[in-house]
């Protein structure tokens, strides 16, 4: 249990060893993204352990720090050690550590700082480390000390004003799953690995400041561009793309009651002709073989009428005919899966997708595996620690 | 090889356009870039705003979608509703996207213009495509093929579904795969359809797993020589991208298709309130505020001024304000309702509460003095387009700066350095074949 396994060939980052100082969705998952690939990752807890372990939701029955889900979820392939700042001995201990460390992950500075150690100084003592630092506004600027959430990180950097309903009594909602953190995290990731590199050819380490602020500001699509070039503001617009102007609906319920995503184009003439096809073979395409409608024009005239009978054409068959017939007619449509729904994805079982992830007691779990793969060398991911289940080579851990 | 007219290397400051040795941890690094769309250009930008020479491989025939979107100074127009005929420099989002590339025109179904591309991928050594799977299987360029081009060649393939499996083939952009890989019926209100995204999300989050896979590959083969190829799955990355929800029906079995799921803008864990999204003044509006510990909530309270209902005993525990976190909810919102979101913002983060304006990019690009105080946007001037603002990268790096050197190519706008300098065709063949409609 723990580290990843290189299963084939030599992973890139397998000989690093990364101290992370993490508690947030933002640090932890960067250290994960490494851990998974084989760095060695030594995360460093509290006495109690990270904030995370003490988030829900937990393994049924087990309301402790070793079966939070928010920690696995964030946490696999890495090393537990409890270090108390209070302690000497574990000041020691951490010094130790990044004396030999070639990455630290670090959202608090303070944090470091009370083991006595300043970045500054570190840096100094240690001018080949790369440190990247994940805040929530970066480590300079008027903003610097301000906090985050995830809501707040969504809504600050811009995402959340695009994503809700069309009906604008309703405030904008938040995407679920930590994705403002997790922007700070895809960042902070190409980040080391561009310092890593850099590091290779120069010998140097750097301090790399990602601001999870600053990742949702540049990653909003659409909006800014929208901004910087005609000076339109977008509108948010139930599960599709907010714009300018209001556009049709594209989030259609099936007889099952579950959704699909499907963005007519009208212009697509391909498209049309595959949709108008495929709603001719069931009977229901009515009066849309009209030689009218092979019109753009006309289409986008009778778009109304068209709407509607998609939208009859959909709820008479269930969301997994939908999908797959439709993607058979080359047609992009895509299912709005549940969760429960992803294990059972014919496409996700073939390619193995799901780990079998051990949990403290042995028993094994469903997890997701990794999105790249390379010809050149292939990793396992492992568990993610119990609290304290690991030593620094200098010291104990005190669970 | 035909001598050049310059040296494409020297300072030129009357043509800040010409192809120029790059700076940053990429320098040197050269890619044949086939990729389009957002989710391809987005990930390759990363490697040309760091250094490395980014060569996008366009077809004038059937050009980039970004380059037809209609995003125009001075006209308002939605995505779907392109201009018949559009101008291909003028997209926004193709500069947007493309910056700091260089840009060649090739038809592959010419055998003169797969023979130059061939060529380039000899020259680059790293190739990058994110066309539908079975393309570069017509044009012959599997990882195999292009191995026996150069051994220690890095190919990168980034797709919906990646390249194995059932489904490889589905058609598939950003909201697709966010549909797919739970993404979106996992926002929303409960009770309601979902909302899930008002983006292409996926396109820019597998991007940058697109990217991080091109780093690793290129750290690999400076490490140890060897080449690689990596296949990335835009939707394997969005179910990546789920955490503990996912995690919460994968271990306990519980239902994600359930009454009270997806929770809109509340959470479950940690029990916490208030924590919403609340009006502000003027229209459509609103301020984000989030409350996780009693002493947040008693700061709340004073930057309210301590208003009678606050005093209320249910609303003096976490638990309590959960219960009713209806009822909390609209006596928030009467408080926030009259005051601008950013006053609110700043009042609230003051002392500690964790708040933020919801902010359109309008106010990221004029009012938020964060961005404007690290440079998170950039300004690069384009031939066609004019000045035009850009979303840099959002980290400031001690050793390894940006280098935005220039706006978005014009279409074929490098064909001459590329085609000439780089792979020492001369000008009269390039003529010929510019005339002949391959390049």
């Amino acid at each position: 249990m723990g580290a990843a396994q290189v299963t084939v060939g030599t992973s890139p980052v397998q000989e690093l060893t990364v101290v992370e100082l993490a508690q947030s969705p933002a640090g932890e998952q960067t250290g994960k993204l490494l851990a998974d690939l084989g760095a060695h990752v030594v995360k460093v807890e509290p006495p109690g352990g990270v904030a995370s372990r003490r988030t829900g939701p937990f393994v049924a029955g087990h309301d402790d720090a070793d079966h939070s889900l928010e920690f696995w979820a964030y946490n696999s392939s890495k090393d537990s050690v409890v270090l108390d700042a209070a302690s000497e001995e574990a000041r020691a201990e951490l010094a130790a550590v990044l004396s030999s460390a070639d990455v630290l992950i670090v959202e608090d500075p303070e944090w470091l700082g009370a083991f006595g150690i300043d970045l500054e100084g570190l840096r100094s003592a240690r001018p080949d480390l790369v440190v990247v630092s994940i805040t929530p506004f970066g480590l300079t600027g008027p903003w610097k000390d301000y906090r985050t959430s995830d809501l707040v990180a969504l809504a600050a950097g811009g995402m959340l004003n695009s994503c809700g309903y069309d009906d604008h009594s309703i405030p904008p909602i938040r995407p679920g799953g930590n994705q403002g953190f997790q922007l700070g995290a895809s960042f902070a990731w190409c980040a080391l690995l561009l310092a890593l590199i850099e590091r290779r050819q120069t010998g140097r380490g750097q301090l790399v400041d990602v601001s999870v602020h600053e990742a949702n500001a540049v990653s909003g699509e659409l909006a800014n561009p929208y901004w910087f070039y005609p000076k339109a503001l977008v509108k948010r617009q139930t599960c599709r793309h907010a714009q300018p102007e209001p556009t049709q609906p594209a989030l259609f319920e099936c007889a099952d009651g579950k959704h699909v995503y499907f963005a007519l184009i009208l212009s697509e003439q391909k498209a049309w002709n595959s949709l108008l096809t495929w709603m001719d073979d069931l009977g229901m395409a009515a009066d849309l073989v009209d030689p009218a409608y092979q019109e753009v024009a006309h289409r986008q005239r009778a778009f109304g009428h068209v709407q509607e009978l998609i939208e009859v054409f959909f709820l008479i068959q269930d969301s997994e005919t939908v999908y797959h017939e439709g993607q058979r007619r080359g047609l992009p449509i895509g299912r709005l899966n549940a969760f429960e729904d992803l294990v059972h994805d014919e496409h996700l079982q073939e390619r193995g997708f799901f780990l079998d992830m051990p949990a403290p007691d042995g028993s094994l779990h469903p997890y997701p595996g990794l999105p790249y793969r390379f010809t050149a060398f292939e990793t396992v991911p492992g568990a993610p620690p119990r609290l304290g289940e690991h030593e620094t080579e200098s010291g104990e851990s005190h669970a | 090889m035909t001598q050049t007219t310059h040296d494409p290397i020297a300072p030129d400051a009357g043509d800040s356009r010409r192809p120029r040795l790059r700076t940053g941890p990429l320098s040197g690094v050269k890619v044949a870039d086939f990729c389009w769309m957002g989710v391809g250009a987005v990930a390759t930008r990363l490697l040309a705003d760091f250094g490395a020479e980014v060569i996008k491989i366009e077809n004038r025939k059937r050009l980039d979608t970004p380059r037809r979107l209609p995003i125009y100074k001075g006209e308002v127009r939605s995505y779907g509703d392109e201009d018949p005929n559009p101008d291909p420099d003028k997209g926004g989002l193709f500069n947007n996207y493309s910056r700091n590339k260089l840009g060649i025109t090739v038809d592959m179904a010419d055998p003169r213009g797969r023979e130059l591309v061939l060529d380039l991928i000899e020259h680059c050594g790293i190739v990058t495509e994110n066309f539908a799977p079975g393309v570069m299987e017509r044009w012959g360029l599997t990882y195999p093929e292009l191995r026996k081009i150069r051994d220690d060649v890095i190919f990168a393939r980034m797709s919906g579904y990646g390249h194995t499996g059932p489904q490889a083939h589905y058609r598939s952009y950003g909201p697709v795969v966010q549909a797919v890989s739970g993404l979106s019926f996992n926002s929303g209100l409960p009770g309601r359809e979902p909302s899930g995204w008002g983006l292409s999300y996926m396109d820019n989050q597998a991007a940058y797993y697109n990217s991080a896979g091109l780093l690793l590959a290129i750290y690999h083969r400076m490490l140890t020589g060897e080449g690689t190829e990596v296949d990335v799955s835009a939707v394997e990355a969005g179910v990546g991208l789920l955490g503990a929800d996912l995690l919460d029906t994968l271990v306990n079995d519980r239902p994600s298709r359930r009454e009270d799921f997806p929770r809109g803008n509340r959470l479950e864990h940690p029990e916490c309130a208030p924590h919403g999204v609340y009006p502000a003044r003027g229209e459509d509006e609103w301020v984000a505020i989030a409350v996780f510990t009693d002493e947040e909530w008693k700061a709340l309270c004073a930057v309210m001024d301590h208003p009678a209902w606050a005093q209320d005993p249910r609303f003096a525990t976490a638990a309590g304000r959960v219960a009713h976190h209806d009822e909390l909810d609209g006596h928030v919102a009467s408080w926030t309702a009259d005051r601008d979101k950013h006053q609110t913002m700043h009042d609230l983060q003051a002392i500690g509460v964790i708040a933020g304006a919801v902010q359109n990019s309008r106010d990221l690009s004029e009012v938020d003095a964060q961005i404007a105080a690290r440079g998170t946007f950039f300004e690069l001037d384009h031939p066609v387009i004019g000045a035009a603002q850009f979303e840099g990268f959002p980290a400031q790096m001690s050793e390894s700066s940006p280098d935005n050197w220039r706006s978005a190519p014009l279409l074929g706008e490098d064909n001459a350095y590329v085609f000439g300098e780089l792979l020492g065709r001369d000008a009269d063949t390039l003529a010929r074949l510019a005339e002949e409609g391959v390049i």
